[in-house]
């Protein structure tokens, strides 16, 4: 026979220790919690996860290529791979490929699963509810930043680090040693561009209060100001090719990887968009658009919760 | 010490919404009375330490809240007014978010959340999207939720806000519970007296951001010894008589609240002038009483003529106006 709890009533609890960074964690879980419940969610991470397998097949292809040329093989693949680099490219440009293309793919997906988390707490007056409990304006900033910043961590960052194991993990020892170093300046670039992503978003987001306008905004701004930045600097005017995000992050990435000149098959296929002259510009200019997004967050959460 | 407050002022620009407020309270429930723009929320939101007042000293069980805060809130549950919610989320879900967020593990946060919507009798709904829920529904949940951590002090913002009759009853049976079965103290701000009446043992009355009164209900209902029930026996002639007497002193009589009993306002405290004045026309006192007002007649005689005109204080026991 099994107990049963006919009425509990009022239950006093023991003293409660939060442990730091509980609240953030807890906020962070729930807010990637309800956007998982979206089909949109789902679509828009598939959709970025076809990205990544997309470029997994590159990196297996370009290795194979560049293994068959460095054993020195007689057969028709060896004798095109000498010149590999030049015709399907090598590593380190699938690899800026793959930041570049999916960071478009994740500002989609960042919308869609992130535009609403300071939105519609301003719209449905939830900031009540966070703030009139012991949690400070810093473990809501974190919580907020750790569940937008999962967005792009899942697909940009971590399918970079699988893309260079990958490539590490099947390329002969001779070119193993030259995909070493790529991590991490590899890394770093997929870092910089999920916490510009991510703070941008979150900036955007406590503009306004409605996260589905909010989502559109973010999409349209960013393809707008980098339509705009790049057709001003093809049109002559290079300095306004740091105002598109997209030139910024494929300026820098490939710059971290030293992707060199675009191959005949990147050429072709238009994976290799042109680039700004400076890579630190477009690194500052990056986080420009970051610190913008974090004034604006800052700010609102400043005017919205006192004390 | 529930709370107390040293001078507070609290301004936005021009606007002075609390004046000079000084007050200490005991108690297991207050009760916040006052008009519409009394101040109740901007209190509220100080003693959360949300805002911070202009001027002054705030202690909420002894913390300084300006200092403080989050030790403060961490002691603290608080329901505020509107339909605040984190859409998407299931009733039990909201209050065991609450629970984590104030520090409970993940397992004993989803226990809180089912103990608690039994307790608020949303125990049927538990699983539903709040979105998806009544004004009544919301109103308990967000109880639940300013329960989730065992505050020592539980703030709320007209919480019978919006509620149908029945709801209301048992919102207001739960808070009697907590309050007799050693759950946190209440501070409730309301302006339906019955609310007050029916829940709490002290009142604060606020007015134009001004404290009126501050103290027990007892206190505040305290008989008037100007004020009388009296019942006489005579005839029509002779009860003319004392009416005429009493007036020529200066007092008022009217009709009471019951049959055969006349309200008599006295120009002095001294009952001697009703013997004197039955004597002289003739009837029999049967009846003789100092007045006790009810907690209505007492409020709108503590706030001032130009509040009264304008109150949406309501005795009721319905949706408030």
């Amino acid at each position: 026979m099994k107990d049963r709890v006919i009425e509990v009533g009022y239950r006093r609890l023991p003293p409660i220790q939060p442990r730091r960074g509980h609240a953030a964690r807890t906020i962070a879980r729930w807010a990637l919690t309800l956007a998982w419940r979206k089909r949109a969610t789902k679509i828009s991470l598939a959709a970025c996860a076809m990205i990544a397998m997309a470029h997994a097949l590159g990196i297996v292809v370009v290795v194979l290529l560049q293994a068959a040329g460095t054993f020195g093989d007689s057969t028709p693949i060896a004798a095109m791979s000498l010149n590999v680099d030049r015709i399907v490219g090598n590593t380190q440009e699938v690899l800026s490929s793959f930041v570049s293309a999916q960071t478009y793919f994740t500002v989609i997906a960042l919308a869609v699963i992130g535009g609403g988390f300071i939105a519609e707490d301003r719209r449905y007056g939830a900031f009540d509810l966070y703030f009139a409990r012991a949690l400070r304006r810093r473990d809501y900033l974190m919580g907020k930043l750790l569940a937008a910043g999962a967005v792009p961590a899942l697909t940009i960052a971590l399918p970079f680090v699988l893309l260079w194991l990958l490539a590490v993990g099947i390329a002969p020892s001779t070119l193993r040693l030259s995909l070493l170093w790529l991590f991490v300046p590899g890394l770093i670039g997929a870092l910089v561009t999920s916490v510009v992503l991510t703070v941008t978003l979150l900036g955007v987001s406590a503009l306004g209060e409605r996260g589905r306008t909010i989502g559109v905004v973010f999409v349209f701004g960013w393809l707008l100001l980098s339509a705009v930045g790049e057709s001003l600097a093809g049109n002559g005017l290079a300095a306004a090719g740091y105002l598109s995000p997209a030139r910024d992050v494929a300026t820098m990435i490939e710059a971290l990887l030293d992707a060199g000149p675009a191959s005949a098959a990147a050429a072709a296929l238009e994976l290799r968009g042109s680039v700004n002259p400076s890579a630190l510009l477009s690194t500052l200019s990056l986080f420009g658009f970051a610190s913008l997004g974090l004034a604006a967050l800052v700010g609102r959460l400043r005017r919205e919760v006192g004390g | 010490m529930l709370l107390a407050l040293r001078g507070v002022d609290k301004r936005f620009g021009d606007t002075l919404a609390l004046s000079d407020i000084t007050v200490e309270l005991e108690g297991r429930a207050v009760g916040l009375l006052g008009p519409n723009g009394a101040g109740k929320t901007t209190l509220m939101r100080i003693l959360l330490g949300l805002s911070s007042p202009s001027r002054g000293d705030v202690e909420v069980l002894g913390i300084d809240v300006r200092a403080r805060p989050h030790e403060a809130r961490a002691r603290l549950g608080y329901a505020a007014e509107g339909p605040q919610r984190i859409p998407g989320l299931t009733g039990v879900e909201s209050v065991a978010y609450a629970a984590e967020l104030c520090g409970l593990g993940r397992r004993p946060a989803l226990l809180r959340a089912h103990e608690l919507l039994d307790l608020v009798n949303l125990g049927d709904a538990r699983d539903r999207r709040v979105e998806t829920y009544s004004t009544g529904m919301h109103q308990r949940v967000k109880v639940a939720m300013a329960l989730a951590h065992d505050p020592a002090l539980l703030l709320l913002d007209e919480p019978t806000t919006g509620l149908d009759p029945d709801s209301r009853d048992e919102l207001l049976e739960l808070l009697v519970s907590l309050r007799d079965g050693g759950g946190p103290a209440i501070l409730l701000s309301t302006h339906l007296l019955h609310d007050v009446e029916r829940t709490c043992d002290r009142c604060m009355i606020l007015e134009g951001g001004a404290l009126r009164f501050a103290g027990s209900l007892g206190e505040l209902r305290r008989p008037n010894p100007r004020h009388y029930d009296v019942r006489i026996d005579g005839d029509e002639g002779a009860r003319g008589r004392f009416v005429d007497t009493l007036v020529a002193t200066g007092a008022t009589v009217e009709r009471g609240r019951r049959a055969g009993v006349l309200d008599v306002h006295l120009v002095a405290p001294d009952p001697r002038v009703l013997w004197s004045a039955a004597e002289t026309s003739g009837v029999r006192l049967w009846h003789l009483e100092p007045r006790a007002p009810s907690l209505e007649e007492a409020f709108l005689a503590t706030i001032s003529a130009e509040a009264r005109a304008g109150t949406g204080t309501s005795t009721g026991t319905g949706a408030p106006p």
